[in-house]
């Protein structure tokens, strides 16, 4: 066993470290880990900042398994965040391949494609309720053009989601470029070269070379975006509100109403510490497969 | 196996000019070097006879078909990369059977045709590891192994041991050259090591600002360097220079002042030099004896002594001008203490104004 001076020894090294530390922790701690000790706390109540609250024990949860409109959007929360991630990722991935070549203005372009990423959510949404708009709007005006005929994107049950998956992937793929570029600058030229004189076309170097190459790339871009598309919820917030017929409500905006609009921060908190753990989970997963693909 | 042709090639990168007008003829199965200082184009010929850049000017035929225009992949040729270029997320298996399967190859032709790169090369039991678990020696003979498969009729090799460390590079360089025995395919090697260049070429490219100097056998630019540059650049140590003026140049003499050395006479035709003309004289470290037994005598003071058991190597510059000598044992000589020299008369070259070789031996 080591003796206590062992053990004491590394921390006595180390309490500039520490001490260095201790901010960022107590912020931490203060605005993220007292929060969500607190929210499962709350989960096991019927809380409500209207009346007495009471121990329920598990029972928030046993009426999650139970209901209906939460397996409704955890239904829509997978259909957005499969649609918007893998989309994004393949763009992403186009865009940054063709980005990383030389040519005159690709700066330029890189701008144009970042820009989305850069611009405010909820003023981009608004942009966006603007260009589906049925009848004025830029993009039935296309539909209409090409002898289409105008859709109701945001009032539709079956075009909704996909109008905010649309306008998610327009906002994201310019980060899932820039994290492909930095990807792709790490491959040596050399390797290409190489390929190149061994015969590879173009799509073998893309599919053969660059893809799995970009292997640990693509899945921190992965869980990022299916973390990220988890959470959603101002695009939906502004857009479409969760309707029409709740086909765009999602865990989290399921979560906002129940606690905001019908007071029960009780079952609202069984809710988001359910998303809370499959996130976790699911970090944690893919944490270790990407460690173990690095090895 | 395939012959090499370049004809007028030139490389220009804007106003840059790296490569101006080389004419080059590689024969079928030589082992061709180039070498050549940092900078000198060397890398770049390479990198225009594999396709992998287009050239400004001038042609290139590799068996005696015009390639000038084709892209890389359709070249006959084979390329080893100075960082070995493997690619790390494949296996070893696959990394040399990547050529075949772009050329959708059967896979149990692709299987077999491994099989035997990989036994030429020695790695027969590291086929399933990734490159990530192998030395760099290891790492450089998939390389070599990714080319065999291809059957090319040129290897390219571009600075292949310059990763390695010095015992490796040794044993490397014995095995290329093993394997070009036993392939006898044509090989275009690049790299700035004369070293190199003198053990494995069986012809030598010398190259220099983008122009090659000198083209020959290995002995021939030893002996007969064309020029200053060539003269310095081949040998190890490098040939000493010291200027002089020609006293007088007939028949078979011709009489140098020089600098250290005094008036000696040199035994050779001086049909190309007369009196008065400034010449530079090359003296090779290795050529110069302790005592006076040769006919050109001279003493110099080391300033420092290197004793390296095989060889004696003595530095004895003077006013900023390098001077070095080598001798072979272990001769008791210290730092300060003057000692005479001497150097037989045909070892001496004697260079014009130009730079350019006058006393060229007839047999080497």
């Amino acid at each position: 066993m080591p003796s206590r001076s062992a053990t004491a020894g590394p921390f006595n090294r180390s309490w500039g470290a520490y001490a260095f530390l201790a901010p960022a922790l107590l912020i931490l701690f203060l605005s993220l880990l007292l929060p969500a000790i607190a929210t499962i706390g709350m989960s096991f109540t019927d809380i409500s900042f209207l009346r007495p609250a009471n121990w329920v024990g598990l029972d928030n949860y046993f009426r999650l398994m139970a209901d209906g409109r939460f397996q409704q959007a955890i239904g829509n929360t997978m259909y957005y965040t499969l649609g918007v991630t893998f989309p994004t990722m393949a763009l992403g991935l186009l865009a940054a391949v063709a980005l990383n070549r030389k040519f005159p203005f690709r700066i330029v372009f890189r701008t144009i494609f970042y820009l989305p990423v850069l611009t405010s959510l909820i003023a981009a949404a608004v942009v966006w309720v603007y260009l589906y708009e049925p009848y004025s709007g830029p993009v039935n005006g296309l539909f209409v053009s090409l002898g289409l005929g105008p859709q109701p994107w945001l009032s539709s049950p079956n075009l909704a989601m996909m109008a905010l998956i649309i306008m998610a992937v327009w906002r994201d793929f310019g980060t899932a470029m820039i994290i492909y570029l930095a990807g792709l600058q790490d491959i040596p030229e050399e390797i290409y070269e190489a390929a190149r004189l061994d015969g590879a076309s173009k799509f073998s170097i893309l599919w053969r070379i660059t893809v799995p190459m970009l292997g640990s790339v693509t899945f921190y871009l992965m869980i990022i975006l299916i973390v990220q598309s988890f959470q959603v919820f101002g695009a939906i917030y502004v857009m479409t509100g969760g309707g029409p017929l709740g086909s765009t409500e999602t865990i989290v905006f399921q979560m906002y109403q129940t606690a905001f609009g019908y007071t029960e921060f009780g079952y609202s908190a069984a809710m988001s510490t359910v998303l809370f753990f499959v996130i976790l989970l699911f970090s944690l997963v893919g944490t270790k497969i990407m460690r173990r693909g690095e090895g | 196996m395939a012959e090499l042709e370049l004809s007028g090639v030139s490389k220009t990168y804007g106003a840059f000019n790296a490569l101006k007008d080389v004419s080059l003829e590689i024969a079928d199965g030589e082992f061709a070097v180039f070498v050549g200082p940092s900078g000198c184009g060397k890398s770049t010929l390479l990198r225009l006879i594999a396709g992998l850049d287009p050239v400004s000017e001038g042609q290139i035929a590799i068996g005696g078909k015009d390639v000038t225009s084709r892209q890389a992949g359709q070249r006959p040729i084979a390329m080893v990369f100075q960082n070995y270029a493997l690619y790390p997320h494949m296996s070893v298996y696959d990394n040399i059977a990547f050529p075949l399967q772009m050329e959708r190859r059967p896979k149990d032709e692709i299987r077999a045709e491994v099989a035997k790169a990989a036994q030429i090369v020695q790695l027969s039991t590291r086929l399933q590891d990734k490159p990530s678990k192998l030395s760099g020696g290891q790492r450089q003979r998939v390389a070599i192994a990714r080319a065999i498969v291809r059957k090319p009729g040129i290897f390219l090799m571009d600075e292949p041991l310059s990763n390695l460390d010095a015992a490796l590079r040794m044993e490397m360089r014995s095995e290329l050259t093993q394997l070009h025995r036993r392939l006898g395919s044509t090989m275009v090697y690049v790299t700035h090591d004369q070293l190199e260049a003198m053990t494995m070429a069986d012809r030598i490219v010398v190259l220099n600002g983008g122009k090659v100097e000198q083209v020959g056998p290995p002995m021939e630019l030893y002996h007969n360097p064309a020029n200053l540059f060539v003269a310095g650049f081949i040998g190890s140590p490098p040939m000493n220079f010291l200027a002089g003026t020609v006293r007088s140049a007939e028949g078979a003499t011709v009489s140098v002042e020089a600098a250290r050395i005094g008036v000696v006479t040199l035994p050779f035709s001086g049909e190309h030099l007369s009196a008065g003309d400034s010449v530079t004289l090359g003296i090779r470290p290795e050529a110069l004896e302790l005592g006076a037994g040769r006919q050109v005598q001279f003493s110099v003071v080391p300033e420092a002594v290197e004793r390296l058991g095989l060889h004696t190597i003595v530095h004895a510059g003077e006013e900023g001008r390098p001077f070095t000598a080598l001798f072979n044992g272990d001769p008791k000589l210290r730092a300060g203490e003057a000692i005479n020299v001497s150097v037989d008369g045909a070892s001496v070259k004697v260079f014009d104004a130009d730079g350019i070789l006058r006393s060229r031996r007839a047999e080497v």
